[in-house]
């Protein structure tokens, strides 16, 4: 058979691939502290004997946009953003470190200090932050400390209890998890870092563009019906091929 | 079938929700004590296609893999309870929670609900009762037939005057409960909350001591809904609902033309 086809076909099925990735992001365009996966095609070769023809498309997903999403304000003292740079420390569901930009936080009833996705909150020495409770005004600090007022005290009597673990990671050394958080590619530990700034009262948008999504999915489609014209062209030739082939 | 299409339909179900929430708010726009809602997205799992890592010959490996995240949903409804405005009504029976607090109500059923609305009336029998329902406020307070007038202190303290009386007679004590964490009581509709596992234990008190808010009588706490941020949430999410249903459109397209190009 003819390998044109089998070309066309995997361009055509990557393509899918982009759009499916594409799609994803349109669809988080609502997410607090989303991060749009960005989507590239590569040239996988299949080099045989005879001519080296044989070059498919693979469909990746290289890395994120680490841009910053717009921030809204909320007016909530458990709602916080990143100003710029830098990465909040959460637990994931291992037990194990793993970075978020979702500042949405939430204090479940045994005091711990978690996100809306009910993962808790790192603070200093790595460990998941406990608000003793009750408290009467939690106020969490541009550096990330937490000061509260526990209940009855006077107006003036903050005491800090925690900071939250903030660093500041190289974006090229991350990878997004299947669950959609942040880790180290070379598994090493987060240093803390004090010149992270939070934005109190305020939650991080996600970064998705949607006219740039929509563009690019207009292009895929493009692409993909080449594909397919190439295909096409190959029944057609094959066509071809078998009546002159046919003894008349 | 095509991933896309199933990704797109959960970013329409989640803006769909979304919508919703929103609306709810809208039409809770002018309820006395009612906290604005708002909807929380999260990104749903990623399905690895290529591993990154994985080997592309022998001795090379792949610097990335492939990962499509299967869409968005909704996950929880936050409450907001910060304070409303508030809307002077010079009505003796119109109290409010000037800080934190709640007002504690008993069900019909025995259990204890709690509410920030405190348009309080009175039923036949002189109890003070909520509005609508008439479910009686806890501690239970007996407003005496003959009383001239009806005054609530700042901390919950209820006195009445009775005829022929120049002083002021104590009747009862209002109290407020609190709880650790607001955000977790469930709603259940005629502005009353219930007590969760994710709320806490509820913490009674008197007003305006230990934190508790302030009982403001002749007030009404109206609702946090601020209408134009309610509009706003509004035109984003029919717009990402839009978007998502132009992916749906595409991918149909994509696959009209395989059809019948092939």
């Amino acid at each position: 058979m003819d390998q044109l086809l089998y070309i066309s076909m995997t361009g055509a099925k990557q393509n899918m691939h982009s759009l499916a990735v594409r799609g994803n992001n349109l669809a988080n365009a609502n997410t607090t502290g989303f991060k749009a996966d960005l989507e590239n095609a590569r040239s996988m070769q299949a080099f045989g004997p005879g001519m080296p023809s044989r070059v498919f498309a693979m469909t990746e997903r290289p890395t994120q946009n680490f841009t910053d999403g717009l921030l809204k304000t909320t007016g909530r003292d458990l709602d916080v953003a990143i100003k710029g740079e830098g990465w909040i420390s959460v637990q994931d569901k291992d037990g194990n470190e793993a970075l978020s930009r979702n500042g949405n936080f939430t204090i479940s009833a045994a005091g711990v200090l978690q996100t809306m996705q009910g993962q808790a909150v790192l603070g200093n020495q790595d460990a998941p932050i406990i608000i003793p409770l009750p408290v009467e005004k939690l106020e969490i600090n541009e550096d990330g400390t937490i000061e509260i007022r526990p209940e009855g005290a006077p107006a003036d009597a903050l005491e800090e209890v925690n900071r939250i673990k903030l660093s500041k990671p190289f974006a090229g050394e991350l990878t997004k998890g299947d669950d959609g958080l942040f880790r180290a590619t070379n598994g090493q530990p987060f240093q803390p870092d004090a010149t992270v700034e939070l934005v109190k009262g305020a939650l991080e948008g996600s970064n998705v563009n949607p006219v740039q999504e929509m563009t690019h999915m207009i292009s895929m489609q493009r692409q993909f019906e080449m594909q397919i014209k190439m295909m096409k062209a190959a029944e057609e030739n094959e066509k071809a091929t078998n009546s002159l082939l046919r003894l008349s | 079938m095509h991933p896309a299409l199933w990704i797109s339909k959960t970013g329409l179900d989640a803006q769909q929700t979304n919508v919703s929430v929103i609306s709810n708010n809208l039409a809770n726009a002018s309820t006395v004590g009612y906290k604005k809602s708002r909807a929380v997205f999260e990104d749903l799992l990623y399905q690895t296609i290529n591993q990154p890592g994985g080997r592309s010959s022998q001795n090379t490996k792949m610097p990335s893999g492939l990962m499509i995240g299967a869409g968005a949903k909704v996950i929880a409804t936050q409450k907001n309870h910060d304070q409303g405005n508030v809307q002077t009504t010079d009505n003796a029976f119109d109290l409010m929670v000037d800080g934190r607090g709640f007002f504690e109500i008993l069900m019909p059923d025995g259990t204890t609900a709690y509410t920030r609305n405190g348009q309080f009336g009175l039923n036949d029998e002189g109890t003070i009762v909520t509005p609508g329902a008439g479910y009686p406020l806890q501690p239970e307070i007996q407003v005496p037939e003959d009383a001239q007038s009806f005054t609530v202190g700042e901390d919950g303290e209820v006195s009445v005057r009775l005829p022929g009386q120049t002083d002021s007679q104590v009747i009862g004590q209002i109290t407020i409960t609190d709880f650790v964490n607001p955000s977790g009581l469930e709603p259940r509709g005629q502005n009353l909350y219930l007590e969760t596992g994710a709320s806490g234990a509820p913490q009674n008190g008197i007003a305006s001591e230990n934190g508790l808010g302030a009982i403001r009588q002749g007030s009404l706490e109206t609702s946090n809904v601020n209408v134009t941020e309610e509009l706003v949430n509004l035109i984003e999410a029919q717009r990402v609902y839009e978007m998502n249903s132009k992916v749906i459109s595409t991918v149909d397209q994509m696959l009209t033309f395989a059809t019948q190009q092939l």
